[in-house]
């Protein structure tokens, strides 16, 4: 859901008069308390907002979810709006669209694997991911070939790779 | 710190013609697509997320060894011509020079590499050199990559590797592209063909400012498509290789075209030389087409008296922006074709073995 004044995800919705018709309306926090509604709500605009909030689930109830698509958490970006510009928002619409975006990117490049260069921070991170993927080809075929001890030494090293801690982010902006 | 005007005065390094096949590649550019962890991309940003963005990218670059005497172009407070003479040098899209908060560009010494910040991405890294270098280029903004990312956190995935706002751009986040004059193959009638198979290789084709409309002149930008599952240095081959053949093609088309027409052709040729050399009145199309013929002309040997690079430094100083720049207020179409024959005129006086 994104705030129709300035793009950003919404965090509310309410439905305004505008010259005797019904608008539905989504506003993102700040936009919201510009417009003297939102999380402070003054006593006058309280209950209006909360009837014309409760007017709107139903009205929400008829907006089909599969004509929206899935939403990305990281910045509020609909697939559909993906579709309508192309663009994506931000990283997380990678992880939030993956199995829209799969089946796009193999026809984009024939692949959907990187084979390229990476970054020097996270090239530990990227390199125990890797080897622990290999790891686990090889625990299936050990399992396959009932080569139970051999398995086990595998699973154990797959288990200490993946609980090696991740570096933090630490950019704060986000 | 240079100036913009300073800039404008030092034709860019990469139309010297010095570098391999230039009498065919007039450039190669390979750029890298980044964008920072943990910020949304820059259509779904605000002014000052974008204006944080741009300001972090900035001082990641000033700490940078090849960055760090770069002019910065702030497009907030720049000028519309100045904004169109970036596209014209080949330095940002046509889109980036139109509008959005929190954009600007670091341009390096002969406009070698750059940064554009904001546009698409919130950064594209550049190196645009002379004739066909895809591997030199590629090598160039990997060394300014890594110097970044000292200073920046990239958003990358072990999958789709480096993400990016649009996904044909996702992986390497690298495009490489050769601005190539196929004037020979044009002229034989064998580019459709040549064009086409171009494509079932996995590259793409273009004018010479990016446009899908017929290529003016026969100059076409060629580049990979897929970004994502091969390594960097495999698409700069591909490119290299692939462009390669393309010169090959040309010379030898352009050979033919040489024995075959004959005096026709000298003719041709001397005809274009003195119409560039007397016209008083020259649209930028026909100057387009006429400066083709001399290219081909030079490099057949037909005409000793001016160099390549003056003739494409022409290319570009020929173009509406820069012609723009030496008048305060905007000549207008009509005024523009006269100057552009001035300017033609003088460049080609003196422009043997500049
Ligand atoms: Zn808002
Ligand atoms: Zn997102």
């Amino acid at each position: 859901m994104i705030c129709d004044e300035c793009g950003r995800p919404a965090a509310i919705r309410f439905v305004e008069m505008v010259d005797g018709e019904m608008r539905l309306m989504r506003l993102c926090d700040e936009c919201a308390s510009a417009r003297g509604i939102g999380l402070s709500l003054t006593p006058l605009a309280g209950p209006l907002v909360s009837i014309l909030m409760g007017f709107l689930e139903e009205v929400g109830a008829e907006e089909p979810a599969e004509l929206q698509g899935p939403v990305c958490l990281g910045c509020g970006l609909s697939y559909k709006d993906f579709r309508r510009t192309g663009k994506l928002g931000c990283a997380d619409c990678y992880t939030s669209f993956e199995d829209e975006l799969k089946p796009l990117i193999r026809r984009i490049h024939g692949s959907t694997r990187h084979t390229g260069g990476i970054p020097s921070e996270a090239s530990e991170d990227v390199e125990s991911i890797r080897e622990a993927r290999h790891l686990k080809l090889e625990l299936e075929k050990a399992v396959r070939h009932e080569e139970y001890e051999r398995a086990a030494e595998l699973r154990d090293r797959i288990r200490s790779l993946e609980s090696t801690p991740r570096k933090e982010d630490d950019d704060g902006d986000v | 710190m240079g100036t913009f005007e300073q800039m404008l005065a030092t034709p860019p390094s990469w139309l010297d013609a010095s570098g391999p096949t230039s009498n065919v590649v007039l450039s190669t550019r390979v750029r890298l697509a980044r964008n920072l962890r943990g910020v949304a991309f820059p259509a779904r940003a605000d002014r000052a997320g974008l204006e944080r963005v741009r300001d972090r990218i900035l001082a990641a670059a000033s700490a940078g060894n090849y960055l760090a005497g770069a002019l910065v172009l702030i497009m907030d407070e720049s000028s519309q011509s100045q904004r169109q003479i970036l596209v014209e040098r080949h330095l940002t899209g046509r889109g980036f020079a139109e509008d959005g908060h929190g954009r600007a560009v670091v341009i390096g010494d002969r406009e070698l590499v750059s940064v554009v910040i904001n546009e698409e991405d919130h950064l594209r890294l550049a190196s645009l050199r002379s004739g066909l270098q895809p591997m030199d280029a590629w090598r160039l903004v990997d060394r300014i990559d890594a110097e970044l990312e000292q200073n920046l956190h990239y958003a990358y995935s072990s999958d789709w590797g480096y993400l990016t706002s649009c996904p044909t751009n996702v992986g390497t986040g690298m495009r490489v592209s050769v601005l190539i004059h196929l004037v020979g193959l044009v002229r034989r009638d064998r580019i459709a063909q040549v064009l086409g198979s171009i494509s079932k290789l996995g590259l793409s084709v273009r004018g010479f400012y990016g446009e899908k409309s017929t290529a003016l002149g026969g100059f076409f930008q060629i580049s990979n498509q897929m970004t994502l599952g091969q390594s960097e240095d495999d698409i700069a081959y591909t490119v290299e290789r692939v462009a390669g053949q393309l010169v090959t093609l040309e010379l030898e088309a352009r050979s033919e075209l040489a024995e075959k027409g004959g005096r026709k052709v000298e003719d041709e040729v001397h005809r274009a030389f003195g119409i560039l050399t007397s016209a008083r009145i020259i649209s930028s199309d026909e100057t387009m087409a006429l400066c083709s013929s001399l290219r081909f002309g030079i490099s057949e040997g037909f005409i000793d008296s001016v160099d390549l690079a003056t003739v494409n430094r022409l290319l570009v100083s020929t173009q509406p922006g820069h012609l723009k720049c030496f008048d305060a207020r905007d000549p207008g179409p009509e005024q523009r074709d006269r100057m552009r024959a001035d300017l033609i005129r003088r460049e080609l006086a003196s422009g043997s073995g500049a």
